[in-house]
């Protein structure tokens, strides 16, 4: 599986780990971008479907409790424009994955960083601080 | 971006070297997801090229078979790539336009907003934006639609243009016919429009938009009452000047104007994006 994951990497030279999501189709107000949560597990599933695709992540927390995370990447346009295919991760993949927590749901995440479980960095995400206020001229 | 690579020209005359088209040819039949992804790197037919291959975008605009701009062909909002860093790790910056967030961030004062359209901009703004229609999936209404995040594509011929979008698979019709606009129409999402030529121009005249419509993600209204005027001049192969008045005195004080730059794809292909596939973030909003 290690190797698969450096592969990917090596192969379509992902060498990003963040990516402004303005590509997003929603506010993103849903989540709390000045916040941070990190997780390393096992991917579970991949639904690799617009607006967004989404990833589920067991994760074992301080607790000896597994956990299955959400998070929620760029559309898949966006992510084959920048070398992904649906098969790039796949279910039993370890990952570590940083992103914002959703404000109001557990367990729920806006990814900004996927590495394989070497810390290579596979991805690319999303969460950009957004403030419309700061680009409103005009507007009250 | 996916780069298919080919094998390295061999000096040898060994037999293996015999082998490589087979050898290039089981690789692609046997690996179409690595290789060939889709035709996200397929060369486009029929432009114009520099020696290297590259596409030679400072080439003059193509034009029709009577002698018009040809404004055929995908575009996206023309907008530099950036370095964006954080926490030690740089990537190329997505690339968006900043008239996506606000339509007149080019204006030294911004829009005209009338105060009807501030009291709107407030209620839209106030949930931080979550009342945008984008965000669930609604359709992409021109002229926004020119700056939003997904490839457009532009299919001309004598009387109509086309534009095609990624998102939701949308369209647009253009006339270019000669019609005159309707009066009184149903209001839809893109209006109704029709264009003419001036020299190399093509304007292209809308109304009958609905009432509700959002130009940007801070939710600059666009009303029942406007009356928008696009002109297009496709400045070379690559580039494409797009200037959008709108006149909608529900909406502004005044007439204004912006003008926005399209940038030429090629090389590539549009990709479906049907938003409500999978839709999953307005459930989020619930508390």
């Amino acid at each position: 599986m290690t190797n698969r994951l450096s592969c990917l990497s090596a192969c379509i030279g992902l060498c990003l780990v963040l990516v402004p999501a303005v590509r997003a189709h929603h506010s993103q107000s849903e989540y709390d971008l000045r916040a941070k949560v990190e997780v390393e597990g096992t991917v579970t599933k991949v639904e690799w479907r617009s607006p967004h695709a989404w990833i589920y992540v067991d994760v074992t927390n301080d607790k000896g409790e597994k956990v299955n995370w959400s998070f929620e990447l760029p559309s898949p346009t966006t992510l084959m424009r920048r070398g992904w295919t649906r098969d790039s991760l796949k279910p039993g993949d370890r990952v570590k994955v940083a992103g914002a927590p959703a404000r109001n749901f557990p367990a729920i995440a806006i990814a900004n960083s996927i590495r394989d479980s070497n810390g290579k960095p596979l991805f690319t995400g999303t969460t950009p601080i957004y403030e419309p206020e700061a680009e409103s001229k005009g507007a009250r | 971006m996916l780069t298919t690579k080919h094998p390295s020209p061999s000096n040898s005359h060994s037999p293996v070297s015999a082998l490589w088209p087979a050898m290039l040819l089981f690789v692609l039949a046997t690996s179409p997801a690595v290789v060939l992804a889709q035709w996200l790197n397929y060369p486009t037919p029929g432009i114009p090229r520099l020696a290297n291959g590259a596409p030679d975008l400072k080439a003059p605009a193509p034009r029709t078979p009577d002698g018009k701009p040809d404004f055929s062909g995908m575009w996206f909002a023309n907008v530099p790539s950036r370095d964006y860093c954080r926490e030690k790790d740089c990537i190329q910056e997505e690339r968006m336009a900043r008239e996506q967030i606000n339509l007149g961030i080019k204006l030294k004062d911004g829009l005209p907003y009338t105060e009807w359209s501030r009291e709107q901009m407030k209620a839209r703004r106030a949930n931080g934006g979550r009342e945008d229609p984008h965000t669930y999936c609604m359709p992409p209404n021109f002229p926004r639609a020119w700056t939003l995040p997904q490839h457009i594509r532009i299919v001309q011929t004598p009387g109509m243009m086309v534009a095609l979008h990624e998102f939701n698979g949308a369209y647009r019709e253009v006339y270019l016919d000669g019609r005159p606009l309707p009066v009184n129409p149903n209001p839809t999402w893109n209006g109704y429009s029709t264009g003419h030529w001036e020299g190399d121009t093509l304007v292209i005249e809308t109304n009958g938009i609905r009432d509700d419509m959002w130009l940007d993600i801070q939710g600059s209204p666009v009303t029942e009452s406007a009356r928008v005027t696009e002109r297009l001049t496709r400045l070379n192969f690559g580039l494409m000047e797009i200037e959008i008045a709108v006149n909608d005195p529900k909406a502004y004080t005044k007439p204004w104007s912006v003008t926005i730059e399209m940038a030429a794809i090629v090389d590539t292909q549009m990709l479906e994006e049907i938003c409500m596939d999978n839709e999953k973030d307005t459930r989020l909003y619930k508390k």
